[in-house]
């Protein structure tokens, strides 16, 4: 198994993971394009058309030259002027349908890819997430699939215009003159060379300052999430040194980056323009031979102007498309990552009533290599409440997170009346274990919307009903807006015991078949506790149950106690028995007594 | 924070935050702004040159004035070409150089918040203003000013010129342009509030992705994929919407700037033309003509693309410069060590008069404390009466007013960061811990710390045995927030890191509410004995008051007031609130139901 990432992304330094070719990438992405098949056809559309109406501009020229600039005759001039000005005007229009539709192709893409990206993410299993920074998740959806769009609206699609161009011009330059076009020839190896020089360069500078920005993204999400963690121990300064470190970096790789960009750009400029002047000397020698006047050589000065042009942008977009097409490689194999954990086939559908017995057979389980469960066997009654204890780092939370698949065992395998969990549907068995997780995870949202998370099903009395029954109600009605009250992220404007009576209050208001609670109240006070196990008992009545917990309070109305010890059930039995057993159990509910007895000599009594 | 200006302030506010850059890359500016006169200088001749040559040609001069030309245009363009490098480098470099020390000022910043701020704010955003914000900044410094600086040049070297050639001409070809830079002008102050929008729908996109990435788990526990596949769906398209608002105006400009372009050369053609046929002008004119039309085109069209790139600058800025604007509540170590005494802190003695404490909701009402150096005292109360806020105010992370607090007979407000951090650790309810290993969790705020102490404190954290079971032991790597580690792992090792301080004052804050049984026992005797040697002022947080037993006071918070306070026994007389909180009532009445 992997080990789990550190804030700065390995993956970033992409490529390598994959071996896709580009262009099987780029056929793939264009899947994408097919529901908008008709804005394709009209951005291809409007290509040739641009170049009509870029290329016909010089030929005007020159006929306006060589047939009535020079021989001075003005018949015929006004027709061209009219010609000449619809032309720009079409450009102008023309120019602006394809920025706006070369836009829109790219935001809609991108809109779809995302969506997608969003839905796989959350197909995925917790395995993946533990193993993926979440920095680099969002940023595949949100800073990848930009690369992506700026792809299309500012690369794929003029680069097609521009090769277009390219060819238009070339075309009519041999069509014009076959001889004086063989100048422009001699632009040719320098333009390629130094291109590809560039590119290469370019590349391996923009990879690493990915990299960096990546880490840079993470470094800054981690931060602003253990703020307070930062300020208590006084890190800054350490923290400050690392962040500059990457920023350094990132500032080295910008600036030679500059440097080529700059290369780039100039290199292309002056090498027009020797052509050009290589054109006139050359021109010199011909000047007089059929077919090369004045205005020909006129309008090829102006036509290699234009030829420059798109070699200058078909360069840049090379580079456009070089991020892109590797934010594509990140992106797609995101979206190859198998879920590890989904339903299998054939589907087995619980149909109501769902009596909730649950059986482990012969689990085994591991994070990585170190065993954590081994060899549990637990068979549960429908409406049984097991309570399962052990020390801390026991396997208990991880016992529990098998049952509604968060993980999957290596070996053996859980059935709930019955069927194997692997069979149900995810969605159905997730529905049916309601689980308090350790930790309780808010969304910044209102209080209701922390409830019910946005199930219809939940309707406000529901939730109500549930929070009165919590007792979380008494805390809610005191905030300034009731339910609607809007909580920060991850709910840290409540206190630690009020976001965990908010996460029992969620799973009850679902009202599960099964009701799981790992260490549900452990950061609630006594009298919190107390109701929270009266609410369970009345909804959960019939219903199975298995709650974790460290205190032993919690656990005496339990049908049976499970103690979980290095990852093996220890014991098992009724409160009495086990006491009577004189095992783990006897020692740790005497721990608890023990302070009962000290605290009844000084105490009550 | 993401509401859009209702109107557009001033340029000179709206930079405030970058214009220290501007002054300090003054030279850096002068220099790329010469090398800028010298590119356009040259670039001014090739045209020049280039009517040289189609006169040559025309006239059938010699061959040797042609080939001369031909030489001298080839070197001009070189020239041009290393000029041009020159000073894009020179130029972009001090965007990348303001660029570096924005990100810096940025992340300084953000460090030296406090938590009003971050209640306030997304994760996500925060993140997206240090990232794509900072960029757009960027973009604003270096090609800006290139693009500007550029644009200003090439007139003012081409413009007179042309005016030498010819006027009218010069005067006719132009008159398109002031036209379309009005029309630009009017657009960019809509782009400005588009492009604004944008930025802020992508910060809040991202902080929606955040969000949703890190409570995945509950997303799926609760079989609530579908809904945030619609809320995600809804939140991409409202990208996407701002995005086309801002496309169909953004659309216009290179179009526009082009057709400014072509008019030009259209109506050279219709003047020029006419001045060509009867002789005034020549051929080789109007090539010159065409030729500068061609140079003063792209730089305008650049100043149309950079209009909105500055549009985006700015309103990334603005973004950037809500956070540069917020001011810590306490001064940073840095500022205070001239303002402030050096002092040495060490008894650890706590004294709080009449702290009043508010988030939005007034929550402690005039709390008053004496803690004794050394003593060892707990805090309890039922859930949400203030306790770890109250622990929070002592450990400087909420703003406590002025003359309330003092640690060892200082103002709280007056310590200086460092050796505040040093005297008073705080072991949080909920620990946050980095996805490094365990060793530069532990090690936090003491980097320093010897091996041995090291697997001290893990041991009196009782972490010791486990961390001794993990293959790579101290050099385990333990996920985001320490998600490979188990609930009472995770809290132990945070425990452990405040312990490592060895601080003179520790507050724990509910540190056994994830640890079993025993761990728990064996954790609070080796509590007992450092309040035992009395070298350490310690307030333990429990709502398991039987861990309180030994304390010397045990404060009992009621909604924000100290309800009561006194020794275990005195309360479990006198308290009836704290009786009811104590676990024994209920073990005790759960004992006699089961039997
Ligand atoms: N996602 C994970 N990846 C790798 N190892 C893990 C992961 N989660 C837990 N572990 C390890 O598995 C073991 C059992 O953890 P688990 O969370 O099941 O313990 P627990 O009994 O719930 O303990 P606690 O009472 O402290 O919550 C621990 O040693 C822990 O380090
Ligand atoms: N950042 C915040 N913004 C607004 N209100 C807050 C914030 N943090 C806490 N509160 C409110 O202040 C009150 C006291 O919270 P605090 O966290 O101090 O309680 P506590 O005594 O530690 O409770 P617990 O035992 O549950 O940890 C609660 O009512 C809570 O809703
Ligand atoms: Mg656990
Ligand atoms: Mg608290």
């Amino acid at each position: 198994m992997m080990p789990p990432v550190l804030a700065e992304t390995e993956e970033t330094r992409d490529g390598n993971l994959f071996n896709m070719h580009p262009y099987r990438l780029l056929w793939r992405f264009f899947r994408y394009a097919r529901p908008y098949r008709g804005w394709v056809a009209t951005a291809l559309t409007l290509l040739p058309v641009a170049a009509l109406l870029q290329l016909w501009q010089p030929l005007l020229i020159q006929q306006a030259v060589d047939h009535h600039l020079l021989p001075g005759r003005a018949e015929g001039f006004g027709a061209i002027l009219l010609l000449f000005l619809l032309l720009i005007l079409g450009q102008f229009a023309v120019g602006y349908l394809q920025s706006a539709v070369n836009t829109l192709l790219g935001q809609r893409l991108v809109r779809d890819m995302r969506r997608e990206l969003f839905a796989h993410l959350l197909r995925m299993d917790a395995a993946f997430f533990a193993h993926n920074a979440s920095g680099r998740l969002t940023n595949r959806i949100s800073n990848d699939t930009e690369a992506v769009s700026q792809m299309i609206s500012a690369g794929m699609i003029n680069l097609l215009g521009d090769l277009l161009l390219l060819l238009g011009i070339a075309v009519s330059m041999v069509l014009l003159s076959p001889r004086l076009s063989l100048v422009t020839l001699v632009a040719l190896p320098i333009i390629v060379l130094g291109t590809l020089y560039i590119t290469r360069r370019m590349r391996t500078i923009q990879r690493k300052g990915r990299l960096l920005q990546a880490r840079m993204a993470g470094h800054l999400t981690e931060e602003v999430e253990g703020r307070e963690t930062i300020r208590l121990f006084h890190s800054q300064a350490k923290n400050r040194a690392t962040y500059d470190g990457m920023n350094r970096a990132y500032l080295e790789t910008a600036l030679q980056a500059n440097f080529f960009e700059a290369f780039q750009f100039s290199f292309i400029d002056a090498t027009s323009t020797v052509v050009i002047a290589l054109l006139f000397w050359y021109g010199g020698f011909l000047y007089g031979d059929a077919g090369i006047s004045i205005g020909v050589v006129v309008a090829f000065i102006d036509y290699i102007r234009r030829l420059f042009f798109p070699i200058r942008e078909i360069s840049g977009k090379f580079t456009t498309m070089q991020s892109a097409i590797t934010a594509l490689e990140r992106i797609f194999a995101l979206l190859d990552t198998a879920p590890g954990i989904v339903d299998h086939e054939p589907v087995q559908v619980l149909r109501p009533p769902v009596k909730g017995a649950i059986a482990f057979r012969q689990l085994h389980f591991r994070y990585g290599s170190e065993p954590v469960l081994q060899g549990i066997e637990l068979h549960i009654a429908p409406g049984e409440r097991i309570a399962v204890v052990g020390p801390t780092g026991a396997g208990k939370s991880s016992l529990i997170k098998l049952l509604n698949r968060t993980y999957e065992p290596q070996q053996g395998m859980i059935a709930i009346d019955g069927v194997d969990i692997r069979r149900l549907p995810l969605a159905q068995l997730r529905r049916l274990v309601g689980m308090v997780q350790q930790e309780t995870f808010l969304f910044a949202g209102s209080v209701a919307e922390n409830i019910h998370l946005g199930d219809p099903e939940i309707t406000p009395e529901r939730v109500r009903q549930a929070a009165e029954e919590t007792g979380a109600m008494a805390f809610i009605a005191s905030l300034p807006q009731g339910l609607a009250t809007p909580l920060a992220e991850r709910g840290v404007n409540l206190s630690a015991g009020q976001r965990q009576l908010l996460g029992i209050t969620r799973v009850l208001a679902f009202q599960p078949r099964i009701l799981v609670m790992d260490e549900a109240t452990s950061s609630v006070d006594t009298l919190s506790e107390r109701l929270i196990q009266e609410a369970v008992e009345r909804l959960m009545a019939g219903r199975t149950s298995l709650i974790i917990a460290h205190r032993l309070s919690t656990i005496l109305h339990a049908d049976r106690i499970i103690v979980l010890s290095g990852g093996r059930i220890a014991e098992q039995g009724s409160h009495t028995s086990l006491l009577a057993h004189d095992g783990l159990y006897a020692r740790l509910y005497a721990l608890q007594f023990a302070e009962g007895r000290e605290q009844a000599v000084d105490g009550v009594g | 924070m993401s509401e859009s200006p209702r109107r557009t302030p001033p340029l000179r506010w709206r930079l405030r935050h970058i214009l220290p850059y501007y002054r300090q890359n003054l030279w850096a500016f002068v220099l790329g702004f010469l090398l800028l006169v010298a590119t356009s200088a040259t670039a001014a001749l090739i045209p020049y040159l280039m009517k040289l040559a189609t006169e040559a040609l025309t006239h059938r001069g010699t061959n040797d004035t042609l080939q001369e030309t031909v030489l001298i245009l080839i070197l001009v363009a070189l020239l041009n070409a290393i000029l041009r490098i020159r000073s894009r480098t020179h130029i972009f470099a001090i965007g990348r150089q303001v660029e570096y020390a924005l990100r810096k000022a940025y992340h300084a910043k953000l460090l030296s918040l406090d938590a009003a701020f971050f209640n306030r704010s997304k994760t996500g955003d925060l993140v997206a203003r240090g990232n794509t914000d900072v960029l757009a900044v960027r973009m604003f410094i270096g090609p800006g000013f290139l693009q500007v600086a550029n644009t200003a040049m090439v007139y003012a070297v081409t413009l007179p010129v042309m005016i030498a050639l010819n006027p009218t001409l010069t005067f006719l070809a132009l008159l398109p342009f002031p036209i379309i830079l009005g029309l630009t002008r009017l657009l960019t102050t809509r782009l400005y509030r588009l492009s604004r929008a944008v930025a802020d729908r992508f910060g809040l996109f991202s902080g929606f992705v955040q969000e949703a990435v890190a409570g995945m788990a509950v997303i799926r526990a609760h079989a609530r994929e579908e809904d945030w596949q619609r809320r995600f769906a809804d939140e991409v398209q409202e990208i996407y919407s701002a995005q086309m608002r801002h496309t169909r105006l953004q659309s216009l400009f290179g179009p526009l700037v082009l057709l400014a372009g072509g008019a030009g050369i259209w109506i050279i053609l219709l003047v020029g033309g006419q001045e060509v046929m009867t002789g005034h002008l020549t051929v080789g004119d109007f090539v010159a003509f065409s030729g500068y039309l061609a140079i003063l085109v792209w730089p305008t069209v650049g100043f149309g693309w950079i209009l909105t790139v500055l549009q985006r600058g700015l309103a990334a800025l603005e973004r950037i410069s809500q956070v540069l604007d917020t001011e810590p509540f306490a001064l940073l170590p840095g500022e205070q060590g001239h303002a402030l005494p050096k002092v040495t802190l060490a008894r650890g003695e706590i004294r709080v008069r009449g702290l009043h404490f508010a988030h939005n909701e007034p929550i402690l009402h005039g709390i008053d404390l004496q803690l004794p150096a050394g003593s060892f005292v707990g805090l309890a109360g039922r859930i949400g009466c203030g306790k770890t806020t109250l622990l929070h105010c002592l450990a400087r992370l909420y703003a406590v007013p002025e003359g309330t607090v003092w640690l060892d007979g200082q103002d709280l407000l007056s310590v200086p960061e460092e050796a505040l951090r040093q005297t008073v650790a705080l072991a949080q309810q909920e620990s946050f811990l980095f996805s490094t290993t365990i060793r530069e969790n532990m090690t936090l705020g003491s980097p320093n710390a010897s091996e041995a102490e090291i697997w001290e404190a893990a041991r009196m954290a009782c972490f010791d045995e486990e961390i001794c079971r993990f293959p790579d032991q101290l050099d385990t790597l333990v996920g985001e927030r320490g998600i490979t580690l188990s609930g009472g792992q995770r809290q132990r090792l945070s425990l452990a890191r405040a312990l490592l301080m060895d601080p003179a004052v520790l507050l724990l804050d509910d540190i056994f509410s994830s640890v079993d049984a025993r761990t728990e026992a064996r954790i609070l005797d080796n509590i007992h004995a450092l309040a035992d040697s009395r070298r350490r002022t310690i307030i333990l947080v429990c709502h398991r008051t039987a861990a309180l037993h030994r304390a010397e006071a045990i404060y009992l918070l009621e909604k924000g007031r100290i309800a009561a306070q006194g020794t275990h026994a005195e309360l479990m007389r006198n308290a009836p609130l704290y009786q009811s909180l104590h676990q024994q009532m209920i073990r005790h009445e759960a004992l006699e139901s089961l039997q």
